[in-house]
């Protein structure tokens, strides 16, 4: 066993009984030595005694040569238990007479008489010569041999008692040792066994107990500090584990919450797509069944109406005009609702033409008229000189003012409504601004949140007074939104309404790659003065055969033909010559139809060119939406191209090519449409 | 004589109307309820100018158009498509098929008496 890895207690009891028991070895032995040295020597001075009593006593017979009587003198040493030889050897060195106790001597073991007087040891036995003298003359030497019995007995008498004592000593040093031990081992076990509660359970509460004020004691102070140190972190360690813990636990309870809310919101998200869709297609087929019957009633009274008034039956014609008026009404109600969802499926696409601002104005104000009587009310419309030709979806535009302008109408009696059109630059655009204003009964902060999205008129009881699905709005403000124009309104209750739209002097398609510079720089009346060629056709063909079979055919019907190889040609030929039309093949090898075609209707001295487009793709829809005019899928039908372009000649010849010139009026020039009130109903 | 026009029609009401307004107009008016019928009268009759309802039973307005522009006989007859779908797809679709013209219902006469007479009147110098 190693004795460094011996318990404290083994080494505290180890060390005691190795220093006790050295101790008491030491000063045994050194007492034992001590002893056995003084008694060997007494017992040299007492074989000495001896030898010289007997010498005295043999004296006499030596000298007179008496054997028997020095014989009988060393007899007398029978007593002597230890003696093992006496000898007396005569002057000349011969034995004279001898005693040998155990009758085994040897006369030749035993030393020369030539010795002088003294003690010796030799060979376990103690050897005294003494002359012995009669008169002071020598007469003999006298030899005793001891055996040192009683030294050798009591050597190991005194051994075993020492060994005694040691073994009683040291049993009674272990006793006392193992007990006191105890006053340094059991404090340093008990924090040990301590330490191992605390590091076995991780229970910092154990305090280990202070035992005496020695060092272990404040050993163990410092171990009960450092534990409740421990402790004080370990609890504040546990409480935020557990705030931690808590705040996990809630995260995730919130995560799946929210991840189920998710799923719940994605879920309704799909289920109100799937709705709308399903509301818009359902409204789309409503409106068509609803649109059958109704043309057959508007049809029919319209017809009536002609038959009665050629037959000069006045009488029912008053009620005729009613059941038309009340049919045209119903199928504006129908159409708002095809429209809107037509918007809502994106199947509502814009169609760009460039047309006369004010010749919209002035159509739709007489459509208006029927309206405007109704509620007694006049109309005002100011039209700014600058406005010229703008290039936009009429019909939407159109709508988009109608809509404006009835609303008005209905929610004023016996005011004004005026219509002020107007042309402004802003962030480098032109815009048109129709502005809408009336008398009426206006509309509150609160009414204004909700204006423009579907199904929502200002007021509930607003429907019940003044009818109309409230789609109006919501169609016009879509519109403007198609056009990338902006609408507001400004208004308070019972103080009239503004409504101010701004529409893109140039609108263009979504899909325009068109550099927006181009469109800019031009402005709309860049290209007036050049008198456009009305009889040349370009052909953009990538395709020689093709080229060459168009110019021919179009010289034979009357056309002069420029054509080109390619998109960029095909643009710069543009350029020169103001074709009267163009045709426009798509798959071209370097730039395609698509961009020719939308760089041309985004360059404003070309976009008003029609453009058909001659190509083997089947995808009218990207034609049409991007500003085509007609659309042909190759090979192509002769008599219909020849007819189309026809139909453009006519178109251009028969309406101005470009801005109104105006030259004659004034610098603020109003055109101004005053429709009095007539009282009756149109 | 006045121009003669074939008009297929395949609602009873939409087609008596439009049939006497046109009369009433002048024009000499054929009818037809259904795609076959109308092809055979455009055959037949050989009309100045055929007005058609695009949804039609037996045969639609898309394929009849296709069948009367492919025919050398019927090819020079222009054709006006009724269609209730104003989309701008039917539009597409509609000059795709070969029609020369194209309207949506409910029907303004006036509008659509204007389209009559220009194709007319488009047809008379060839």
């Amino acid at each position: 066993m190693n004795l460094q890895n011996l318990s404290i207690r083994g080494k505290l009891m180890l060390i005691t009984m190795l220093t006790s028991s050295a101790a008491l070895v030491l000063s045994s032995a050194s007492f034992l030595i001590y002893d056995l040295i003084s008694f060997r020597h007494l017992l040299t001075q007492d074989l000495m005694t001896q030898a010289q009593i007997i010498g005295y006593n043999s004296a006499a017979a030596m000298a007179f040569r008496d054997e028997a009587a020095a014989t009988a003198t060393l007899s007398a040493l029978t007593a002597k238990e230890d003696i093992v030889a006496a000898v007396l050897y005569s002057p000349d060195g011969k034995i004279f007479a001898h005693y040998f106790p155990n009758g085994g001597a040897h006369p030749s073991a035993l030393p020369d008489r030539s010795q002088t007087n003294g003690y010796r040891f030799e060979g376990g036995y103690l050897e005294v010569f003494n002359d012995v003298t009669l008169n002071g003359e020598r007469v003999g030497t006298l030899f005793l041999q001891s055996d040192q019995r009683q030294w050798s007995v009591r050597a190991r008498r005194y051994s075993i008692i020492v060994g005694v004592f040691v073994l009683v000593a040291g049993f009674f040093a272990f006793f006392i040792s193992s007990q006191l031990q105890r006053l340094i081992s059991r404090p340093i076990l008990h924090l040990e066994n301590a330490m191992r509660m605390v590091s076995a359970n991780k229970n910092y509460e154990v305090r280990a107990t202070r035992f005496y004020g020695d060092e272990i004691g404040r050993l163990i102070d410092g171990f009960n500090t450092m534990l409740s140190e421990i402790q004080h972190r370990d609890t504040a360690l546990q409480r935020a584990n557990e705030e931690l813990k808590k705040g996990t636990l809630e995260l995730e309870g919130e995560i799946t919450h929210r991840k189920r809310t998710q799923e719940e919101l994605l879920k309704a998200k799909h289920a109100a797509e799937d709705a709308s869709r399903a509301k818009s297609a359902f409204l789309a087929n409503m409106s068509h069944e609803l649109r059958t019957p109704l043309n057959a009633i508007i049809g029919y009274s319209e017809m009536l109406e002609e038959e009665t008034r050629d037959s000069g039956n006045a009488e029912n014609l008053h009620d005729l005009r009613k059941i038309q008026s009340a049919g045209k009404h119903l199928l504006s109600l129908i159409n708002d609702v095809l429209d809107l969802s037509k918007i809502e499926a994106g199947k509502m696409g814009l169609h760009l033409e460039t047309f006369d601002v004010s010749v919209m104005v002035e159509e739709m104000v007489t459509t208006l008229q029927p309206a405007v009587a109704k509620n007694s009310n006049s109309v005002r419309v100011r039209m700014a000189e600058d406005v010229g030709m703008m290039r936009a979806d009429a019909t939407k535009v159109r709508q988009i003012l109608f809509n404006l302008m009835s609303n008005a109408c209905k929610f004023t009696e016996r005011g004004t409504i005026s219509l002020d059109v107007s042309q402004s630059v802003s962030e480098g655009h032109e815009w048109i601004r129709f502005r809408v204003k009336d008398t009426g009964i206006g509309i509150s902060a609160k009414q204004q949140q909700n204006l423009f999205q579907e199904f929502s008129q200002a007021d509930a009881t607003i429907s019940r007074k003044y009818g109309g699905t409230g789609l109006g709005l919501a169609i016009s403000y879509r519109f403007v939104q198609m056009m990338k124009g902006r609408i507001s309104v400004e208004s308070q209750a019972g103080q009239g309404s503004t409504f101010t739209v701004y529409l893109p002097a140039q609108v263009t398609l979504d899909t325009a790659e068109s550099t927006q510079s181009e469109g800019t720089s031009g402005v709309s009346a860049g290209g007036a003065e050049h008198k456009p060629e009305l009889d040349t056709v370009l052909v953009i063909d990538d395709d020689p055969a093709v080229r060459d079979l168009m110019s021919r055919f179009l010289n034979k019907i009357g056309f002069r033909v420029v054509a080109a190889a390619g998109g960029e040609e095909g643009l710069r030929r543009a350029r020169e010559v103001r074709p009267l039309v163009i045709t426009l093949d798509v798959v071209m090898p370097e730039c395609d139809g698509w961009s020719v075609l939308r760089k041309l209707k985004a360059d404003p001295q070309l976009a008003q060119i029609p453009v058909i487009m001659v190509t083997v793709v089947d995808n009218e829809a990207m034609g049409f939406d991007l500003g085509a005019s007609n659309y042909l899928i190759k090979p192509v039908d002769r008599d219909r191209l020849a007819v189309l372009i026809e139909k453009h000649r006519v178109a251009r010849s028969s309406s101005p090519p470009s801005k109104p010139s105006r030259a004659s009026a004034t610098k603020e020039q109003l055109l101004q449409a005053e429709l009095e009130a007539s009282g009756r109903s149109s | 004589m006045m121009p003669k026009i074939l008009l297929i029609e395949d609602n009873e009401m939409n087609r008596d109307m439009l049939s006497r307004r046109l009369q009433r107009r002048g024009y000499r008016v054929v009818t037809a309820q259904d795609g076959e019928q109308g092809h055979i009268l455009a055959l037949s009759e050989a009309p100045d100018l055929i007005l058609m309802d695009i949804s039609l039973p037996a045969m639609d307005g898309w394929e009849l158009t296709r069948r009367l522009k492919a025919n050398d006989t019927t090819r020079h007859i222009p054709i006006i498509v009724l269609t209730a779908h104003a989309l701008v797809t039917d539009r597409a679709k509609a000059f795709e098929a070969g029609c020369d013209d194209y309207d949506t219902k409910p029907i303004e006469f006036e509008r659509l008496s204007e389209k009559i007479e220009s194709l007319l009147a488009e047809k008379k110098p060839s």
